[in-house]
């Protein structure tokens, strides 16, 4: 992960330094097109000057050719030499060894060659000039550029580091307001105001969709708590008639049968609102609080709670408990998780039957002997297995998913060796 | 015994008042927030069922009040409101009891005998009834010098019925007592049964008189 900035530097570097690379030969090309230019001028200067010169002199024959040998002699690099006839100037660049100083290797010579008429005969004057040579111009060249890059991306760096402080301070902020932000202590979040339009906005639309949420969330926490009073009252009245009902003197078998079965469709009623409301307060995460759960006591200690209805079915537990199991979760939470379980494997247990609780250091496995598999893909769901004559409010393993989502666990349901399986995997 | 009812719902109210009177208890009702403000401040009560969201004003506030004034009135939060957070801060507040809309009569019978019992009595916790003698403290019967032993559900289903004489209770009511939110769960209470015979049985054996009554097919009475 890069920030943002030096990835678009990185972009900046790579292009300049691609210019600089280029740079080097048009510099070198330049450089030795304006050498070679210059070379030209002054060699044609110096062999006007030479002929201008000589031809003023106004020699002898004989004179002149004594001359022309001195001269051959004195300058044996620009060589002046009879010619057959005059030519056109013509000019060459070339490389050789200066044969009088031998240890400078070989040299890069810029010469023209001119004709000329001297006392009626044609004259070839060559001259030569030493010029810079091509490697070590280059070098020079590279070596410059590359400081000058060199400079330039100090200077990039530095600029990019004071521009990204100051112009993402207000991103940093912002962000470090949401970082901080929990839904279930909604704090006030307030952003920096800044004069930078994008994070002005970003920042007002941020404000909007955080403020958005906390007043869904109060309303929706709001409702979860309108809604168990508003349908506990009435089921409470209806509860309390059917008790004070049963205080009657008058009250037959028949009757008494009658407000029982009320009482146990209402108690239905009851369970189902209470774990509608306890989803609701599931996805709501209106649960934050966390503990370290030992998980073989939580066990051994619903099981105790459940003694009565075990022993009503004669039903065998046995435990296969890895002993120091914790898991992190809300206890409340994972009580009701295990309490569904295990309540859901009693009641679908025949008489005389065992349930299997197995407890690995990653996993929970709760079994129970069974004719036939159950469809996995509605077993989780809300009202799923829902019948209507069934005590089960059809909620039970709807709350076990929706718990086992909060804390990213996998419920799972197989089907093997007559038995059905549930497992909880956290890890 | 005198009971305060803060309900703003008056149906809850009167069935509550209905249901007690049966008992030693006197009733008295406060629907509203200043009206339950001013019997605090006038009268004394041996126990007061409080409901928390009352026209004009918090029932928690009320509690505040009254714990301000340090009298003895046990305090029973009745509340729709059940969520672990509720309960801790009615508890920590200084209720004696929390219980959640909807249950049953006769378990509000209870818990009521259960709180006068420990704030009138902290000494002698001791109730008497015929040769019958039950500590409520050491959680020891005895019927005159003999002792009966019970397992602890027998124990609390015998309190139970101490705090409904001489009323019916459904098997319903009984299970839902004993195993909480689980009864439900399952179809059967027949469990309640065995306790129930078991209770009977031990009392019978142990010279006491044949308090409890089955009533109907669905029902038993702590008779005297």
């Amino acid at each position: 992960m890069s920030k943002l900035l030096n990835r678009s530097m990185k972009a900046f570097v790579l292009y300049a330094g691609i210019v600089f690379a280029c740079s080097i030969p048009v510099y070198y090309a330049i450089v030795d097109l304006i050498w070679q230019h210059e070379l030209k001028e002054h060699n044609h200067i110096v062999s006007e000057t030479i002929k201008q010169n000589l031809q003023a002199l106004s020699l002898s024959d004989t004179a002149l050719t004594e001359s022309v040998l001195l001269w051959n002699k004195l300058r044996p690099e620009n060589q002046l030499q009879l010619a057959t006839a005059l030519q056109p100037d013509s000019t060459y660049n070339l490389y050789r060894k200066n044969k009088y100083i031998p240890s400078k290797g070989y040299d890069r010579f810029q010469g023209l060659v001119t004709y000329f008429l001297l006392n009626n005969q044609p004259y070839r004057l060559t001259l030569e000039t030493n010029m810079e040579e091509t490697h070590e111009t280059i070098v020079a060249i590279a070596v410059v550029t590359f400081t000058f890059f060199l400079i330039l991306l100090v200077g990039f760096i530095f600029i990019n580091r004071k521009i990204s402080e100051k112009l993402w301070r207000p991103f940093y902020q912002s962000l470090r307001q949401i970082q901080t932000f929990d839904l279930h202590k909604p704090n006030d979040i307030r952003f920096a105001p800044t004069d930078i339009e994008e994070f002005t906005l970003l920042n007002h639309q941020l404000d909007k969709l955080i403020t958005g949420n906390i007043a869904i969330y109060k309303q929706q926490k709001e409702f979860t708590q309108n809604a168990s009073h508003e349908l506990q009252t009435p089921l409470s009245i209806v509860k309390f008639k059917l008790d004070l009902l049963y205080q009657s003197k008058t009250i037959s078998d028949e009757q008494s049968e009658l407000i029982d079965q009320a009482h146990q469709a209402l108690a239905k009623v009851t369970r189902i609102n209470k774990n509608l409301l306890l989803l609701a307060r599931i996805e709501n995460s209106q649960f934050p609080e966390t503990a370290i759960i030992d998980l073989p006591d939580l066990i051994a200690d619903q099981l105790l709670q459940l003694e009565d209805f075990l022993q009503e079915k004669s039903l065998q537990v046995v435990q296969q408990l890895t002993p120091g199991v914790k898991i992190t979760g809300n206890q409340l939470l994972v009580e009701i998780l295990l309490t569904n379980l295990l309540i859901n494997a009693i009641r679908h247990s025949a008489a005389h039957q065992t349930i299997t609780v197995k407890l690995t250091p990653h996993s929970l496995e709760i079994s129970n002997p069974g004719a036939t598999a159950l469809q996995e893909s509605i077993l989780f769901r809300r009202f799923g297995t829902f019948s209507s004559n069934a005590s089960g409010t059809g909620l039970g393993l709807a709350i076990v998913h929706q718990i086992c989502s909060v804390y990213g666990w996998q419920e799972c349901y197989h089907f093997e060796n007559d038995l059905h399986i549930f497992s909880i995997r956290w890890a | 015994m005198k009971v305060l009812i803060i309900e703003d719902e008056l149906q809850l109210a009167q069935s509550i008042i209905s249901y007690l009177s049966g008992q030693s208890y006197s009733c008295e009702h406060a629907g509203n927030y200043d009206h339950a403000l001013d019997k605090i401040h006038l009268h004394e009560y041996d126990c007061i069922l409080l409901d928390l969201m009352l026209p004009g004003g918090d029932g928690l506030q009320l509690l505040e009040a009254l714990k301000k004034r340090n009298q003895h009135e046990g305090v029973i939060i009745i509340s729709a409101k059940d969520s672990m957070d509720d309960k801790i801060k009615g508890l920590q507040t200084g209720a004696d009891d929390y219980l959640s809309k909807p249950f049953h009569l006769p378990e509000l019978a209870a818990r009521i005998y259960s709180v006068i019992r420990r704030r009138k009595f902290q000494n002698n916790n001791i109730i008497q009834q015929g040769t019958l003698q039950i500590d409520l403290l050491a959680k020891t019967v005895h019927v005159g010098d003999v002792p009966v032993l019970l397992t602890k559900k027998e124990f609390d289903l015998l309190v139970y019925f101490l705090g409904n004489k001489n009323r019916v209770i459904s098997k319903n009511a009984l299970a839902e007592h004993l195993s909480g939110d689980m009864a439900g769960m399952l179809d059967s209470h027949s469990f309640v049964y065995a306790h129930i015979k078991n209770l009977k049985r031990k009392l019978t054996e142990a010279g006491a008189g044949n308090y409890l009554k089955t009533i109907y097919a669905t029902g038993y009475k702590w008779e005297i």
